[in-house]
């Protein structure tokens, strides 16, 4: 335990400083959970307010809160405990000093809990909170709430690494790795559809009862009695409706992750010896690829099909690409059912609105998934960008070829996105024009703000690209982007309105509103071009003024 | 090793004409660099001729891989200036870079690429001619036994392999000017015989060699001219008789003249104390 203890006081409680650090993560955390206290509370109460179905139903949220909670904590420890347990750096240090198996158990199970219930722990406490606070559920409810939340994020973490043990015996570690990732992707994606698409707000909407009466019949049906997570939500509800715990089930909570725990540490001594040779000798990369055809000298061409390779060649990556997936689905459908009729105002003109707002909201899931993607592509070089700076590439040419690589995908997203959007809107006309070309030029410009930032604050030692997302040079990628973004639609909003009137009103494009329109674009590919430049330059300057 | 050697001579590719002592493709001119405080590298001077294999020898710590990575244009100096074929890397990197092959002391490579794919992006950057790339791949990934691995993933390579694919994936290039940081790291001696071999053969046809190394075998086996750094300041410099000379050691090996020169002569009495414990 001791690397972990003290590398986790270095990180956080540094020698003769304050810890800022610490102190800004603390606080950071606890602004978080009270926003998202708030937010379950209204919504809770909203639910609450309506009548006993409302109540059930809330119930059955709370739940479906638990499960997911649960099923997502197993997937996230079994990816890690891959990594800690088969694939950690210092295993060889531990596992070749005379330390018991399951002593290591022990304390990859404490490090792996941390790691991967920390955060669904902190997230979950202020919504089960809100339910207690809702329902007015008395003092007794904090401490067994805590206590509930403790066992199951417990009985997630010892299940899923006993299994994760098991599992890496019948494959090989990595594969294992990249299977339990595309199963929590696809779970992930599951839910955030069901989510959406079954739009549950709608169930309290008195309009909408009648179409959901069968699905009201199951609502009072209890959720399945085999798993951990239904226990706690169980005995939790059976507490906010009347006050009483059930003794089995507080039991059963208490019992089953000892008895996992125990599991666990048989399942380690029994086969996880095996498991960690397999590891070793299952490289990952003992794959067979043919070279397609002739070698040719394009540098550019190579730093595409370098840049692709890498990318569909790592399972973490390209996997994403589902997620993407779902999220354009989404984002698309949240237009077809836009209850544009019900507008006070006249649907033209409202959907007219939404199709320049559009454009800033494109540009903001561009910015996310720059900054997911293209933002950490300089510092993915890692090690190996030395290659790049000894070869007589210029910076200047590298930064262009990456550009140019990711600008197709980006344009061809940007445009789905504006163009699909405007045709459920039934946008013709000058709107049309005014969303693709603008949506363009913010999606381009914000590519090279991502590669710029990506420049100036590559970090070679992340360990993979998401690792880059949560740094500094992130944050302030997306809030330039952002605050870009809606310099360029705040001031467009005038002109494209008179533009507009004109059109919708008469059917013409008047001269001097027709020459606003062109000066505001004007400008806004002028301070595109700026920008783009600006953070270009300084992340080449960055990059050829530091080491490598 | 017949056949090792037949192949090692059968190295194809042009061969650059040995010039006059006169012409130096390297000149290194008062380099400094320091990181805060620290002076890594203190105004070092020296040049390499064509053809002519320079060892760069020193303790750890020395400054030995700031200077090569200044070579390469990795690090940007703080005073001083380096030329390349007569041309300064400050003015035209490109060119200078063009002329130059790194080889890195860590083997860091794209480990989703394959070892094939890797070396056409290498010849890429470089702008390789496809003739030249399809005759020298062929050939050092046979001389290295990575024949068979050429279409396997990087990640699947060892440590001596991925030593192997960064030395032919520069030698295919056939850069006048070669700078090898610690050449020998992770290889089996097969593969380090074949290194040697290799780095002698292509002097031999004119290519100027920079290695920086702290094994005195292949510093005295391998180079023309030997320089020694020294908390960043180059201490002596010339071919062993010059350093004999130097550290007034007339008939000494390599290893007492280092010693001799890098004051780690306190050295001798931590070994005489050691022995009588």
């Amino acid at each position: 335990m001791q690397p972990f203890l003290f590398s986790a006081k270095n990180r956080f409680f540094p020698k003769h400083q304050i810890p800022f650090r610490a102190l800004g993560v603390l606080f950071f955390s606890l602004a978080v959970c009270l926003v998202l206290y708030l937010i379950a509370v209204k919504v809770i109460t909203y639910f609450h307010s309506q009548n006993e179905l409302g109540i059930i139903l809330s119930l059955k949220i709370f739940q479906m809160a638990w499960i997911t909670m649960f099923a997502m904590l197993v997937f996230s420890c079994m990816v890690s405990s891959v990594s800690t347990l088969f694939l950690s750096q210092d295993n060889e240090i531990i596992f070749a000093a005379p330390v018991a198996k399951s002593e290591i158990f022990f304390m990859r199970y404490i490090t792996t809990s941390i790691y991967t219930s920390w955060m669904m722990i902190v997230f979950s406490l202020p919504i089960f909170a809100a339910y207690g606070t809702v329902f007015e559920a008395g003092i007794l409810y904090w401490p067994l709430m805590l206590g509930t939340i403790i066992s199951t994020a417990g009985i997630a973490t010892t299940f899923g690494m006993g299994l994760t043990v098991v599992l890496v015996n019948l494959f090989p570690a990595k594969r294992t790795k990249d299977i339990i990732l595309y199963l929590s992707i696809c779970f992930g994606i599951f839910i955030y559809l069901i989510f959406r698409l079954m739009r549950p707000e709608d169930l309290v909407n008195p309009d909408k009862y009648g179409h959901f009466i069968d699905y009201l019949s199951s609502l009072a049906t209890p959720a399945a009695p085999y798993i951990p997570a239904a226990w706690a939500a169980n005995l939790l509800s059976y507490y906010l409706l009347d006050r009483e715990i059930d003794l089995l089930v507080a039991a059963l909570l208490i019992i089953t992750p000892i008895t996992l725990f125990f599991l666990g540490e048989w399942a380690m001594e029994r086969w996880f010896l095996a498991g960690f040779t397999k590891s070793q000798e299952s490289f990952g990369g003992y794959r067979k690829f043919f070279s397609r055809g002739r070698y040719r000298r394009s540098s550019m061409q190579w730093t595409f099909l370098k840049e692709s390779k890498l990318f569909l060649r790592d399972s973490a990556e390209w996997s994403q690409l589902f997620m993407i997936a779902a999220l354009v689905i989404v984002y698309l459908y949240n237009f077809k059912v836009l209850p544009v009729e019900r507008s006070l105002f006249e649907e033209e003109y409202v959907t007219n609105l939404i199709s320049f707002l559009n454009i800033g909201l494109t540009g903001f899931v561009v910015a996310s998934l720059a900054a997911r993607f293209v933002y950490p592509s300089i510092g993915a070089e890692g090690g190996s960008f030395y290659i790049i700076m000894s070869s007589p590439l210029s910076t200047a040419r590298y930064i262009l070829h990456k550009y140019l690589f990711y600008v197709i995908p980006f344009t061809l997203l940007a445009l789905i996105l504006l163009v699909v959007s405007n045709r459920l809107l039934n946008i013709e006309g000058p709107m049309w024009w005014i969303s693709v070309i603008t949506g363009l030029i913010i999606t381009w410009t914000v590519l090279a703000m991502a590669l710029g930032f990506g420049a100036i604050y590559a970090d070679f030692k992340a360990e993979n690209r998401a690792a880059a997302l949560g740094g500094i040079g992130a944050i302030l990628f997306l809030f330039t982007a952002i605050s870009f973004e809606m310099a360029i639609i705040f001031l467009g909003g005038s002109p494209v309105f008179r533009v507009m009137r004109g059109w919708l009103r008469h059917g013409v494009l008047p001269a001097d509103d027709l020459l606003t329109l062109i000066v505001w674009i004007l400008v806004s590919i002028g301070i595109s071009l700026f920008l783009a430049l600006f953070f270009i330059r300084r992340g080449i300057r960055k990059l050829e003024a530091s080491s490598t | 090793m017949v056949v090792l050697m037949d192949e090692l001579n059968n190295t194809q590719g042009k061969t650059l004409p040995v010039q006059s002592d006169t012409e130096l493709v390297l000149v290194i001119e008062h380099l400094t660099k320091k990181f805060g405080n620290f002076t890594a590298v203190d105004n070092i001077s020296l040049h390499v001729k064509r053809g002519e294999i320079y060892g760069f020898l020193g303790p750890n710590g020395a400054g030995k891989t700031t200077t090569i990575k200044m070579i390469a244009g990795l690090l940007q100096p703080d005073k001083g200036q380096i030329s390349i074929n007569n041309r300064s890397l400050a003015g035209e990197p490109r060119k200078c870079k063009q002329d130059t092959g790194y080889i890195p002391d860590r083997p860091y490579l794209f480990e989703k690429l394959t070892g094939f794919e890797f070396l056409e992006f290498i010849a890429s950057l470089y702008n390789l001619a496809p003739e030249t790339f399809s005759r020298n791949t062929e050939h050092y990934l046979k001389l290295f036994d990575l024949e068979n691995w050429k279409h396997h993933l990087i990640e699947s390579y060892s440590h001596g392999m991925r030593q192997k694919l960064i030395i032919s994936s520069i030698l295919m290039l056939e850069p006048p000017l070669i700078v090898v940081d610690e050449p020998m790291v992770g290889l089996d001696p097969k593969s380090a015989r074949i290194v040697k071999e290799l780095f002698k053969n292509h002097a031999s046809r004119g290519t100027s060699i920079f290695l920086s190394t702290h094994s005195l075998e292949i510093a005295s086996e391998l180079c023309d001219r030997i320089g020694i750094i020294l908390n960043g300041s180059l201490r002596a410099s010339g071919n062993l008789k010059d350093l004999q000379r130097e550290a007034r050691l007339e008939h000494s090996d390599l290893e007492e003249i280092f010693l001799e020169l890098t004051g780690a002569y306190e050295l001798q009495d931590i070994i005489a104390a050691l022995r009588a414990e």
